[in-house]
Parts: structure tokens; C-alpha cells; sequence
């Protein structure tokens, strides 16, 4: 029997993507997150700190901090060590050093809704209840990264409190980024003084962001082949959902992840009966 | 992307690899390709794993008694096989594996058993693989297993909370205790089989019970020995031990006791296994948390 021809020539030419496969090194850092919960932004964030003398942009990105994903191990591989890396994985107990980045799940399927269409996944009258039952049932999408659910609650169950895990919340990095960067330098051991801090913050604006998509976008990995219309740096504000997300797919959110949302801190407009 | 020329060694080893993975010789490990009807039968390590294979076997295979021969083949070892017998497995496929929370696994029965037991079994366990000598002390062990460094399974509490925290609440998993195994194994495997799909006649249920009693498996560990489970290990060291619940108490120095309930409070109270000794501090109880499960499981 013959398996995987094209996957195997992939492996043997080391241009197969990283993925969950990725060979981990004991001092490798990873940053975390469900897709569409600021993981990007925080990139920016940390590489602006990390490498100060290298203004982070949508070209340099991969080589900086970058995405196991979308690349190819060789390509990994050839990253010095110790390498900060980010994904999207739920739980992999390899990881010895990760930085989670949680965000409202409410807003997260918002975002995602957006994200999907630029990916081409559904059209753009794809209904948004519709959607939303889907990634709450977890069948719209591959079982890559599991469910909102369980990915963020397989690493805060398993990680949660340990001296190598920080859990950072989105809406908390919105509202005071300069206290929970200061969180995240602290994690990587880097020195922060409170300039280093506001020149990273300022070098990572969404205002920042967007305009060096619209230069360079095209050129990062993640954009290709995707809708140029439909930008990556989103609307980058917490609680849009409250205006937007129609009241059943919030209750339908709210009863499918509601226990883990109010352990992170999110309250519930809902009452379930559950 | 400019090109690095790769090591000599590694270019040959990647051209083996990449060989059998064609052949389909290869093991494809934790990456092995997940079936929406697959079923799995999952817990940590010494957990009770090869006793629930056998009682499912043996209710599912009422014409065939399992024994360390057939049992893979009935209930095969996901990460055993390699790519080609993996094909060969009839679907739909029930499955064991010792995963941490794998998302591609649909339908779970996820067995748990008292990390204090588990540590004393992996210790034993170990000691009949030739991982440890026997001049390793059970002290030394169970920092390693607090750890999660004696397996490649994570750590207990992040095997244990990973499936908990996703699966909990939902129709395609369901939780057993090896200590409710222990004392009513019939009304347990019941529920597998409701959970399964299984028509299972009270005669047929005490049948599977009986055929996958301890004493029959000692028996047939000592008549055939050849499952993947028990190959190439020491013969004087049984892989059927005391398949008992709270042989910790008399195995298990205080220290490491201690250690483990401090590590894993929170979660360990939550199945009911609770502190012997420790009071544990409030500090502790921060540790591990587990957001998912809303009420305790019984």
C-alpha cells in the first residue's frame, strides 16, 4: 500500500507545515490563543519588545515570532533558539512555556465572522445565527483548534497557575496595556522599563497595524490567497457584540461555554436554566 | 526561502522515515487519522485501561473470550500500529489510548482512577518495563510524576483536567471511576454499554464481568503473555497487579502522598479521592482549575 505520496515528498523536503507536529525545544516560548483573540496584536506587542531595533511589520513578522501554522518546519527549524512561537493550539503538554490570550467568545465569533469570509469559507450572505451555531458546535470548521471552549479551558485547566504559564485576558490588554505588556515582559524576563513599553504599544497600535497591512499585507503569509477587501486588523475593540451578536446566538454562546466564561470573567446576559 | 543543506545524517534519517511513512510501515503516533464514528477508550496510564478493554471485548465478543493475545486485535492500541494495520482495523472502530484531550476524538469513555494508585501502578509498572531499576525510590518516582516527566501522556491532573474541562457535559463522553469499576463492575459496564450503543443482557453483562476478572486475567497473563502491553518486560514483576483502589495507603510513602494531593487538590477532591493527610492550603487549592464541571459527578 502507498500513503501520502505528496505528503511524504512534503516531509522529505522539510516543506511540510510545522502544525500541531512541530518538534518542541525545552526553551521554546509560545504565545496561544483561539484564533481571532488578539494573538496577532500581541505579536506585534512582543516582538516590538523583544527587538526593539527592528520595527516589527507584516514582512518581518514570521522571522520574529512565527506562526508554526503556516510555516514549514524546515523553516522552524532554522529559527535560533530559544525561538517565541505562535499557534493556535488547544493543550499540548510538549509546551513548557506559553502565554494564553483569552478573549469574549461572544466578540470572538464576531470577529471570526469576518475572518471566514475573508478566508473565503462562507460567503458573504452566509447568515450570522447560522454561523454561530456552527463554531459553537464546532462543525463549521476543522477540529484543528477544537472548540472556543476547549481551547481555552484544556490549557487553563492543565496550565493555569503555574510559574510557566500566563493567562492574559483581551479586554484587560485593551483597557491597560501598558500593566499587562509589563505582565507579559515580566513572563519572558525581559527588562520593561516604561519607555520600552510605550514605544512597543505605540509601534503596535491598531491605527499602526492597519496601516502596515494596507503597505505590506500582502506579502504576510497569513493574507495569502485571501480577499485583500476584508483587512486582518479588525475593529480591535472589546464588547461590539452587545450592539451586534443577536440575542439568540448570545444565549446559544452563553448555554454551550457559559461555565468557562464566567471563570474568566465574563459575565452572562442570559439566564440559563442549566 | 533560500535553502540550508540539511546534515548528512539527518537527510538519511528523514529518507527512512519518509519510506516506511510511504509503505505505510510507520507509526503515525499521536497524528494518526481520527474516524468521526471512531470510538476511544482513554485514561492516563495504569488507570484501568487493559481491564475496561477486556470487559468491553468480551461483551462485545461474546463468541471470542479475550486473552493478551487477541486483545489487540479486538480492541487495537491506536498509537500501537502502524499506518497499514490502522487501515486494517474494521470501522467502526473502537479504540484505546492514553491521549491527553484530543479534539478529533468523538465518542470518549474516559476512565480515571485515584492519582495516588496510579503512581504506585506506574511505579510497579515501570519497574517491569526496565524504565527504572530497582534501586529508584517510590519518593524519586512520584516527583517525576507530579511532574508529568514519567510519561508522554502530560501529567495526570493535565490528562484528567484536559478531557474534564472540554467533554464534561457533553453526550459523547462518559466519565468512569476505576473505584466504581472495582466495587460494582456489573452496573458500570452497563453503562458502557448504553453509552456504546450495546444491547447487553444482564447474562451476558456478568459473563464480560467474569471472563475479565483479575484472577482470569492473572491466569492469562501467565498463559500468554504477548500483548503489546506486556512484551519484553520482566516476568517477575506481573502487569496484573493488585487491581485493587487504595493500596496507596499501605505502598505509599507519606511525603509522596502529600505531594500529590498538594498538586492536585482541587481536582482530586472533585472525583472524590479525597486528602488523607494534607490540609491543604488555601494557596494550593489555586492551582489546578478546573472551570468546566459545574456539579460533582456524583
Amino acid at each position: 500500500m502507498m500513503y501520502g505520496i505528496k505528503r511524504t515528498a512534503r516531509y522529505l523536503l522539510g516543506t511540510d507545515i510545522a502544525g500541531r507536529q512541530i518538534a518542541v525545544r525545552p526553551d521554546d516560548t509560545f504565545i496561544v490563543s483561539y484564533p481571532r483573540s488578539g494573538n496577532t496584536w500581541t505579536r506585534f506587542l512582543m516582538a516590538n519588545l523583544l527587538f526593539p531595533d527592528q520595527p516589527v511589520s507584516f514582512v518581518n513578522i514570521e522571522r520574529l515570532i512565527p506562526d508554526a501554522e503556516a510555516l514549514s518546519s524546515r523553516y522552524m527549524k532554522r529559527i535560533p533558539s530559544p525561538r517565541v512561537i505562535k499557534t493556535h493550539q488547544y493543550f499540548d503538554h510538549r509546551y513548557p512555556k506559553v502565554l494564553y490570550i483569552t478573549r469574549d467568545p461572544r466578540d470572538v465569533v464576531l470577529s471570526y465572522y469576518n475572518f471566514a469570509r475573508k478566508f473565503r469559507h462562507i460567503a458573504d450572505d452566509y447568515p450570522l445565527e447560522l454561523f454561530v451555531r456552527g463554531v459553537v458546535n464546532g462543525t463549521l470548521f476543522s477540529t484543528a483548534w477544537g472548540t472556543w471552549a476547549e481551547n481555552v479551558g484544556t490549557w487553563v485547566a492543565a496550565r493555569n497557575g503555574r510559574p510557566t504559564f500566563l493567562l492574559l485576558r483581551y479586554e484587560d490588554l485593551m483597557a491597560d496595556t501598558p500593566a499587562e505588556l509589563a505582565k507579559a515582559a515580566r513572563f519572558f524576563g525581559v527588562d520593561a522599563s516604561p519607555e520600552k513599553l510605550s514605544r512597543a504599544i505605540e509601534n503596535s497600535s491598531a491605527d499602526r497595524m492597519r496601516e502596515l497591512e494596507k503597505k505590506a499585507g500582502d506579502e504576510w503569509v497569513a493574507n495569502k490567497n485571501r480577499r485583500s477587501d476584508i483587512p486582518m486588523v479588525g475593529s480591535a475593540v472589546a464588547g461590539k457584540w452587545k450592539s451586534v451578536l443577536p440575542d439568540a446566538a448570545v444565549a446559544e454562546i452563553e448555554s454551550a461555554w457559559g461555565n468557562i466564561m464566567t471563570q474568566l470573567g465574563y459575565d452572562l446576559v442570559t439566564r440559563t436554566n442549566r | 526561502m533560500n535553502q540550508i543543506p540539511m546534515n548528512q545524517t539527518s537527510t538519511i534519517k528523514r529518507l527512512i522515515t519518509a519510506t516506511k511513512r510511504v509503505l505505510g510501515h510507520a507509526n503515525p503516533g499521536r497524528y494518526f487519522e481520527v474516524f468521526d464514528d471512531d470510538t476511544f477508550i482513554v485514561s492516563f496510564p495504569k488507570s484501568g485501561n487493559t481491564w475496561t478493554r477486556f470487559l468491553i471485548a468480551n461483551l462485545l465478543h461474546p463468541e471470542e473470550p479475550a486473552n493478551f493475545g487477541n486483545i489487540d486485535r479486538l480492541i487495537p492500541e491506536s498509537e500501537g500500529l502502524t499506518r497499514n494495520q490502522l487501515a486494517r482495523v474494521p470501522r467502526p472502530r473502537i479504540m484505546k489510548s492514553h491521549e491527553y484531550f484530543d479534539a478529533r476524538f468523538r465518542k470518549v469513555v474516559y476512565i480515571v482512577r485515584d492519582p495516588r494508585d496510579v503512581a504506585v501502578s506506574q511505579f510497579h509498572f515501570f519497574r517491569k518495563k526496565r524504565r527504572i531499576g530497582d534501586d529508584h525510590s517510590i519518593e524519586q518516582f512520584v516527583t517525576r510524576f507530579v511532574a508529568g516527566q514519567t510519561c508522554d501522556y502530560g501529567s495526570w491532573g493535565e490528562n484528567v483536567a484536559s478531557w474534564l474541562v472540554a467533554r464534561q457535559n457533553s453526550p459523547g463522553f462518559l466519565l468512569l471511576r476505576y473505584e466504581d469499576m472495582v466495587a460494582r463492575t456489573g452496573v458500570e459496564l452497563t453503562r458502557v454499554a448504553s453509552f456504546l450503543g450495546v444491547q447487553a443482557t444482564p447474562d451476558l453483562v456478568a459473563q464480560a464481568v467474569e471472563r475479565s476478572s483479575a484472577d482470569r486475567m492473572r491466569k492469562l497473563e501467565g498463559a500468554k503473555a504477548t500483548a503489546s502491553v506486556t512484551q519484553n518486560t520482566r516476568q517477575d514483576i506481573p502487569f496484573v497487579r493488585a487491581a485493587g483502589s487504595g493500596g496507596w495507603k499501605t505502598d505509599l510513602p507519606e511525603k509522596s502522598a502529600l505531594e500529590l494531593e498538594t498538586a492536585w487538590a482541587p481536582l482530586m477532591k472533585w472525583l472524590g479521592y479525597g486528602p488523607s493527610l494534607v490540609r491543604t492550603p488555601a494557596a494550593n487549592e489555586a492551582r489546578i482549575k478546573v472551570p468546566a464541571p459545574g456539579a460533582p459527578a456524583r
